[in-house]
This record gives structure tokens, C-alpha cells and sequence, in this order.
């Protein structure tokens, strides 16, 4: 009876899976140089960013994929991906909302994302990436007036060359690794954001990414710069339509805290997952990285409950002296899912601190797996990590891995890891049950109450987005 | 290091029976297919087989002399025992002592009959396989003698049996390949320690030592794994358990650093009910190296399983520790436990710790923890403001540490045998084997 009131709950349909019937211009699938060269004019880039591409290009090539994570796919066939797809009504770049065509503005209407400034929830600006192009940035002129930059990356490219040229690069280079050179090669669009010395960003920064045409990959890449003592909230969100082939999605996002600065990102993933027998979904092989400069303070919050493969590792390398690095993950797998996520926290400076928080969900036949690197540098005197990484599981053909990394090589640094793993307990769900309250709603509340500490990062609109998203993303799974 | 594995398998055991040729050419057989580990290998990362580059290893032991002074190497006082002493890989009757109980059948390979022979190849390998490691296999292809040990059905051995590896430098470098096969068949019960030692000259040895210990229903073994040998000798190897229903291991490890040593602990849950309690304690200085990686397999429901292992690492020595617990589908009603707790005490030591789940059942609990860290600021201010002198301070926080272990160890002969030689070890005496 309770197993099939959790079944019930789990299987619940993935809201954000229709496809917006609009022209676009796409390239034929292949990778060769003409076809980075391509997307570089395209963008009428500068020279330099046209051979930054192409060295990103020629290394990619010399690289293997990556096989030691915990999972399991088919070879992706690199040629029979498609690196760039634009609405056609984008092509002139419309000037203001009001050009924009109104079956895009109508998607993210649809996916509670409403463009308009006076519909927009208050103090969010949102910048809205489909497919290769973003359509629309909110709220732009307001921020200009605080001095924050923030625009699409394509953009700034043409605006502030020298900014993008100077950060663009520095914390994931070109060659980090096979998914980072490939996005290096081909990014198409993505988030630009400037904060300025010591401003406090007005309001709360965000973009909403899209993939809509098929066959297509995705492949942003953002960049944020907070300049001393400035401070930014940054949210990102991600949906896909519903297909049967699977998709890929490589991004890459830089974060560049200076001296006392603060950067908070939080990111609640809900690609396509796939169906209830894994065809279809997103793979979304993802490098994020920032580096904590003196002083400064760099938060990760990932709420990942979409994609049918997620490699994901947003890291923060502790460079300056007094820094701080966090993570909080809530990665819940369903039906055929797979994750293999975590984070890396390098410490270098002294006295740096760094903490981790990830909570794993798995039901029906996914795979779960926390991979993290704590490494304490010989310089890092006086630092701190610590770290807790729990699993649930629902279902017993699931699984729930954890695969810490500890590498420490200063007597005064403090590495403290723990890890458990448990399932949502017949006592739990017979206390709620007693108290009246029926199995779906009683996991519903366990598995809420596991991810709380997580949740309370998000900023608050997010955080009750975050619940709902786990709820759907659970139902059918509890049995 | 390929070329060491390479001259090693040119040179095939001498004096070894005729029925282990199967099992050399299987072993050789096997390390020629397997990719050589470097430091892309996920399970080497951390440890470098260089050493094993820098001597020509692959020369064969000589038999040596005995000589009763060996024995202050290795003798624990009031634990008396039935020993069995092999210098540089070769039996020494002269200095083996002690007599079998009824209901024991041991056996050196190099001995068996053909009904012996027929039982250990029964066994041989079934719990430590060649296709783990190419050091397995390098074993296999290598060995000359080794152990068969059988405590036959309800047998309770009151005597603890003790199997000493000594090895004693020889004008060129060698390689001992060692092998323990132990078979407690159902409801036996008994003490089993395997002492690795040497003479306090600098050692040119490398051994390569595999344990197997088949835990039938309801067996119990305490089981010991030394390692105290001088710094310069070469170690890789490991101790794989099979435990069929309610079988019970508790086993205890202990590593003082080497160049290079290399232990892989694997402990198979094959039937319900079957605990496992693994113990270990490794400590380090100068430039040495200790490399533990164990594995708890829990394949069956209802089994449990403890891990402690504990660490100090002073000077430029290097720590590796890599705690796997894998939970099978269907391996429900688990629990399994994993510590690992290091101490650094110079700025130029490091660890490497790994503790890993893999988890396929729901049904389970599991957890794990690790630290890294120094002695704790305000216990040794606590102490010092007891009077106690720092370096005083330091020495009894240290092995307090590890002393926590050294209280869990069943036989307390053992206990009060390694206490002096570990605080030996904290107060900076730079040779520890006596």
C-alpha cells in the first residue's frame, strides 16, 4: 500500500517538456574548423577570440572523453551534433522586448519565466539563453545605473573586449578538460556579469537556458567578475523538451571573486531527464569553476533533479589568504538517471575555509554518485574543510556512491568527511502516518526535511520552486 | 618497473612442485595481459612503483643459515604459539617451533601429497584473484612454497598459530613471493598472526605476499598482519577473506613505513550473517610510503562489517589510505562502518585518503568518516598546564591515538608486545626494528 502511493508519487510528467514551433537558423551537424570559424563570425568576433576558439579546437581533438566517472552511455557521435541554432526572428537583434518575437517571449511565459519587467518578479533580472542565442536581457538599465554589467557574453565580447579577454579563460582554460575544450571551441551564448568595486548588486541576477530545436547542442559559457568588495546573487535554470534521442549540453561558467568580494550561484538543473526507460535526456557534462581571491567568498547551491547523465563538478580554487568555498547539492536521480557530481575545493591560501553539503536522492534505477576533492596545499596553514555527503535511497535498484578525494599536505589544515546512507525509514513513515498525514506527503516531507539544509541557501523564491521540483521530479518514484 | 615484472617472469621459481606449473602459467599468463599500473591508474594514483625500478629485484632468494638470533626479530613474550619461520622466502625447521594440535593440518606446498595438493588447489586463488591485480598474478607466477593451513570442522585451537616472514639482506637484491591459504571449516575457531619482520641491516628484498582466508559457516579467526620490517624492504601485497554464513573475522593490521609498501585488504561477505571486524594502524616518517586499500564486499543480506584505521605520518612520508565499501543488490540489511583518522605531524607529510560507498540496496546503513588533522591545540595545552613538558605532551596524545586501537586487540600478549615498540616509535628512535 505505501509502496504503491510512493509509485504514485514518483511518476509524475516532466512540465517543461513541449517544443516551441519556431524558424530557426541551424547549422548542419559536424565539427570541423569552418564551423567554429563559422559560429565566430557569426558573432563578429575579434580576431583573438576566432584563434583562442581554434587553438581550444585543435586541442579538443588530441583529447579523449573522460571515462572515469560512474556512468554509463552510449558514445556520443560528436559529428551528429549540430553547434548552432538561432531563432531566425534573431537575427537582426531586436532592440527591446517588444521586438522579440512573441512565441519566444511565450515560452518562457509558459515556463513561468515572463519577460516583461512589469510581470517579472521584483528584483530578478533575467537573461534568456534558446538554443545558441540569448533573447532577451531584463531589467538592463537598471543595473547600468548601479554600474553592473550584465548581458548576454556575445555582447560583451563587442563592449567590453577587454574584460572578457582578460578573465575569459583564466579559471577554466581552454584545455581543462575534453567537455571545457569543446565548449571553448564552439560556445555560443551564455551570461556576462561585471560587478563593480564595492556594489552591492541591486537585485538578484539570473538566466534561464533553453534548448528547443533538436539535434542541437548547447554550449555556454559564462562569465562573472566581482570586482573588491562587490557582492552578486546569481540563479540559473535550465529546461528541454521532451525526445527521444538524447541531447548534449556542455557548458562551461567562471566565477572571479577578487579581494573581499562575494559571488552566491545557485542553479536549479531540470533538464530533460528522459522517459520512465531512460530514452532521451540531456547529457549535461558541466565545468564550473571559481577561483576565491583574498577575503573573498564564492557559494555554489545546486538543486540538479533534471538530465539523463549529469557530470557536474563546480569547484572553487581557494587562492587568496582568508577565503571561503561552498557547496550545497541536492542531486536527486529517478527511472534511468544518472549523476556523478560534486565539487573540488583546492585550498592554497592560509586560513581558508571550505564546506560542503550534498545530499543524494536516488529511486527506480538511477545512479547517484558524489565525487568530490578536498586538497590542502602545503601553504594552506590554518585551513579548514569540512564535509557531510548523505544518500537516500528509494528503491532497491537504485544506487548511491560517494567517492571523496582527501589529499592533504599541511599538518595545521583540518579535513573532517562524513558520509551516510539510508533509505526513508518504515518508523518515519509510520510516525507522519499516525499523525495523519498519508505516505505521498509523509516521503514528500522526509525527503524535504533530508534536503533542508541545502534548500535554505536558495533565495526564497527558488527554495519553494526547488521543493515543488523535487516533489514532481519524485512522484512515482517512492516504492 | 615493466622491465622488473618482465625479468620476474623470465625467471621462473625454483624447487617448486610439479603441480604448481599450472598455476605459474596461468599467473604468467595473466600479468602479460594486464596493463602495467602508472599513475593514471585510479588504484596507484597516489603511489608510485618506482622503487621497484631501482634495484634488480627480480634476483631469487637465497636459503640462509638460521641463525637463533633471528628470533629477537619477532618473538612476542607470553604468547605462546605454534611458529613457523621462513628467512628470505625459505622454511627454517631449525627455528620453527611448536606442535600442532588435533584437528590442524598444515601443510608447505612444497610438501604436499597428492591428496594435499588436491585440496589447496581446491582453493588456490579462488579468494584472491589473479585478475585483481598484476601483482597477484605476479604471485601466482612466481610461486615456490607457501601455506596451506586447515582447522578442520568444530576444531577450537587454543594455541594461536604464527607464520614469520623474515628477510635478511643478500649480496643481490631479490623477490619473495609468499602465500598463506587458510581453511576454517565450519564452526573452527582460531588465532592466526602473520609477522612480516627483517634483521635491522638495510634490507634488499621486494615480497610480494598474498593471504587467503576461507571463513566457512560459523568460523571464527582473529588474524593479525604485521609489518615492522626495516625501512629498505619492498612490500606488495594483500589479504583476501571469503566469509560464508555467520562467519566472524577480526583482523588486525599494523604498518610501520617502508619505501614502498603496498596493502590491499578485500573481505568477501558470501553468506548472511557473516562480521567482519578490520583494524589498522600505519605509522610513518622520514620519506616513507604505506599504501592501504581495502574492500568490503557485502554481496549477501544481513552482514556486518567495522573498519577502523588509524594514522601518523611525521617527516616527508607519504600516507595512501582507500576504504571501499561495496553493497550488492539484494545485500539488504546491512550495516557497514568505515574510519579513517590521520594525524600529520610535519609540514612536509602528506595523506591521500579515499573512504568510497557504492551502495545497490536500500535497505541499508551505511556511513563513513575521515580526518585529517594535528594533535588537537587544546588538549596538549591541557597537558601542559599539567606540568608536562610539550615534545612529553605530544608523544602521549600520539599514542593515545593509536592506543585506542591497541586496546581492541583480543590477545593481550600482543598488545603489551607492540606498545613498547610503537612508543618507541614516537620518541624519535630512528630504527624500529630492533
Amino acid at each position: 500500500m505505501a509502496q504503491q502511493q510512493l509509485d504514485h508519487l514518483i511518476k509524475s510528467e516532466y512540465a517543461a517538456g513541449f517544443t516551441t514551433d519556431i524558424e530557426s537558423d541551424t547549422l548542419p551537424p559536424g565539427l570541423d574548423e569552418e564551423v567554429v570559424a563559422f559560429i565566430s563570425a557569426k558573432k563578429n568576433e575579434p580576431d583573438w577570440l576566432r584563434d583562442w576558439r581554434l587553438k581550444a579546437y585543435r586541442g579538443w581533438r588530441k583529447m579523449a572523453e573522460p571515462a572515469w566517472a560512474h556512468v554509463r552511455y552510449p558514445k556520443i557521435d560528436f559529428d551528429a551534433v549540430s553547434y548552432y541554432s538561432s531563432p531566425k526572428a534573431m537575427a537582426d537583434r531586436p532592440k527591446s522586448l517588444d521586438e522579440v518575437d512573441p512565441e519566444l517571449l511565450a515560452t518562457y511565459e509558459k515556463l513561468g519565466i515572463p519577460l516583461h519587467e512589469q510581470e517579472a518578479l521584483a528584483g530578478v533580472a533575467v537573461d534568456a539563453v534558446f538554443d545558441s542565442v540569448s533573447v532577451a536581457t531584463t531589467f538592463r538599465h537598471k543595473l547600468a545605473e548601479a554600474g553592473v554589467i550584465f548581458c548576454p557574453i556575445s555582447e560583451a565580447v563587442q563592449e567590453y573586449p577587454e574584460l572578457v579577454q582578460k578573465y575569459l579563460g583564466s579559471v577554466v582554460p581552454q584545455h581543462d578538460n575534453f567537455y571545457a575544450a569543446l565548449n571553448s571551441a564552439v560556445f555560443s551564448d551564455g551570461s556576462f556579469v561585471y560587478i563593480p568595486k564595492g556594489v552591492r548588486c541591486p537585485m538578484e541576477l539570473s538566466t534561464y537556458f533553453r534548448i528547443n530545436e533538436a539535434k542541437t547542442g548547447q554550449f555556454e559559457r559564462t562569465l562573472i567578475i566581482a570586482d573588491e568588495g562587490s557582492h552578486v546573487s546569481y540563479l540559473e535554470g535550465c529546461t528541454a523538451p521532451m525526445r527521444d534521442e538524447n541531447q548534449l549540453h556542455a557548458a562551461v561558467v567562471e566565477l572571479v571573486a577578487l579581494d573581499n568580494a562575494e559571488i552566491k550561484y545557485s542553479t536549479v538543473q531540470n533538464w530533460y531527464p528522459g522517459d520512465a526507460e531512460g530514452k532521451g535526456g540531456i547529457y549535461n557534462f558541466v565545468t564550473k569553476r571559481g577561483v576565491a581571491h583574498h577575503n573573498a567568498h564564492i557559494s555554489w547551491t545546486q538543486v540538479e533533479t533534471g538530465s539523463a547523465v549529469t557530470w557536474k563538478y563546480p569547484s572553487v580554487i581557494l587562492r587568496g589568504d582568508n577565503s571561503i568555498g561552498e557547496f550545497y547539492s541536492v542531486a536527486l536521480t529517478n527511472n534511468y538517471q544518472q549523476a556523478d557530481t560534486g565539487t573540488k575545493m583546492i585550498h592554497i591560501g592560509k586560513n581558508t575555509r571550505s564546506t560542503i553539503i550534498s545530499k543524494g536522492i536516488s529511486a527506480g534505477r538511477s545512479s547517484n554518485a558524489y565525487r568530490g576533492l578536498v586538497r590542502m596545499s602545503p601553504r594552506s596553514t590554518g585551513s579548514r574543510n569540512y564535509t557531510q555527503c548523505d544518500s537516500l535511497l528509494i528503491g532497491d535498484r537504485c544506487g548511491a556512491h560517494t567517492y571523496p578525494y582527501i589529499e592533504s599536505r599541511n599538518p595545521s589544515a583540518v579535513v573532517e568527511h562524513e558520509a551516510t546512507t539510508s533509505k526513508v525509514s518504515d518508523d518515519q513513515l509510520y510516525l507522519c502516518q499516525q499523525r495523519g498525514i498519508d505516505t505521498e506527503k509523509a516521503v514528500s516531507m522526509i525527503v524535504n526535511g533530508f534536503c533542508k539544509e541545502v534548500f535554505k541557501e536558495l533565495p526564497m523564491e527558488f527554495a519553494v520552486e526547488a521543493g515543488k521540483l523535487l516533489e514532481v521530479s519524485l512522484e512515482g518514484s517512492v516504492g | 618497473m615493466a622491465d622488473y615484472i618482465e625479468q620476474a617472469l623470465q625467471r621462473p621459481p625454483a624447487n617448486a612442485p610439479r603441480w604448481l606449473d599450472l598455476f605459474h602459467q596461468q599467473g604468467r599468463r595473466s600479468c602479460r595481459e594486464k596493463a602495467l599500473p602508472t599513475g593514471k591508474t585510479e588504484d596507484w594514483k597516489y603511489t608510485s612503483l618506482r622503487a621497484l625500478g631501482q634495484r634488480d629485484y627480480a634476483g631469487q632468494p637465497a636459503p640462509v643459515a638460521a641463525s637463533g638470533d633471528l628470533q629477537r626479530h619477532y618473538r612476542i613474550a607470553d604468547f605462546s604459539s605454534h611458529t613457523l619461520v621462513f628467512v628470505n622466502g625459505h622454511f627454517s625447521p631449525a627455528l620453527s617451533a611448536g606442535s600442532l594440535p588435533a584437528g590442524v593440518e598444515l601443510v608447505r606446498f612444497g610438501e604436499a601429497d597428492a591428496g594435499q595438493a588436491e585440496r589447496i588447489q581446491n582453493w588456490l586463488g579462488k579468494v584472491a584473484s589473479r585478475e585483481q591485480s598484476v601483482f597477484t598474478a605476479l604471485n601466482e607466477s612466481g610461486l615456490a612454497d607457501g601455506i596451506y593451513l586447515r582447522v578442520t570442522k568444530n576444531t577450537r585451537l587454543e594455541t594461536p598459530i604464527q607464520v614469520i616472514w623474515l628477510t635478511t639482506p643478500q649480496s643481490e637484491a631479490f623477490t619473495v613471493s609468499q602465500r598463506l591459504l587458510l581453511v576454517m571449516e565450519p564452526g573452527s575457531d582460531a588465532t592466526v598472526m602473520e609477522y612480516f619482520t627483517s634483521d635491522a641491516a638495510e634490507q634488499n628484498s621486494f615480497t610480494n605476499g598474498i593471504t587467503e582466508l576461507v571463513l566457512e559457516q560459523n568460523a571464527r579467526l582473529r588474524h593479525y598482519r604485521l609489518h615492522a620490517e626495516q625501512e629498505q624492504a619492498l612490500h606488495i601485497g594483500g589479504v583476501h577473506a571469503s566469509l560464508e554464513r555467520d562467519a566472524n573475522l577480526d583482523s588486525f593490521h599494523l604498518a610501520v613505513g617502508g619505501t614502498l609498501k603496498r596493502i590491499d585488504i578485500t573481505v568477501n561477505h558470501n553468506g548472511p550473517g557473516a562480521h567482519c571486524n578490520l583494524q589498522g594502524v600505519y605509522l610513518l616518517r622520514n620519506r616513507q610510503h604505506v599504501d592501504y586499500h581495502t574492500c568490503i564486499e557485502h554481496r549477501v543480506p544481513r552482514c556486518t562489517s567495522d573498519e577502523v584505521f588509524r594514522g601518523i605520518i611525521g617527516d616527508a612520508a607519504r600516507a595512501v589510505f582507500n576504504g571501499r565499501i561495496h553493497i550488492h543488490p539484494d545485500a539488504q540489511k546491512t550495516l557497514a562502518q568505515l574510519s579513517n583518522k590521520n594525524l600529520l605531524t610535519s609540514d612536509a607529510a602528506e595523506v591521500d585518503t579515499k573512504p568510497e560507498l557504492e551502495i545497490y540496496a536500500d535497505d541499508v546503513q551505511c556511513a563513513h568518516g575521515a580526518t585529517v588533522a594535528q594533535l588537537d591545540e587544546t588538549s596538549l595545552h591541557y597537558l601542559r598546564t599539567r606540568g608536562i613538558a610539550a615534545d612529553e605532551a605530544k608523544v602521549m596524545l600520539s599514542f593515545g591515538f593509536i592506543n585506542e586501537l591497541l586496546n581492541r586487540i583480543p590477545d593481550a600478549a600482543v598488545a603489551a608486545h607492540l606498545r613498547p615498540m610503537l612508543s618507541q616509535f614516537f620518541s624519535g628512535e630512528q630504527h624500529f626494528v630492533r
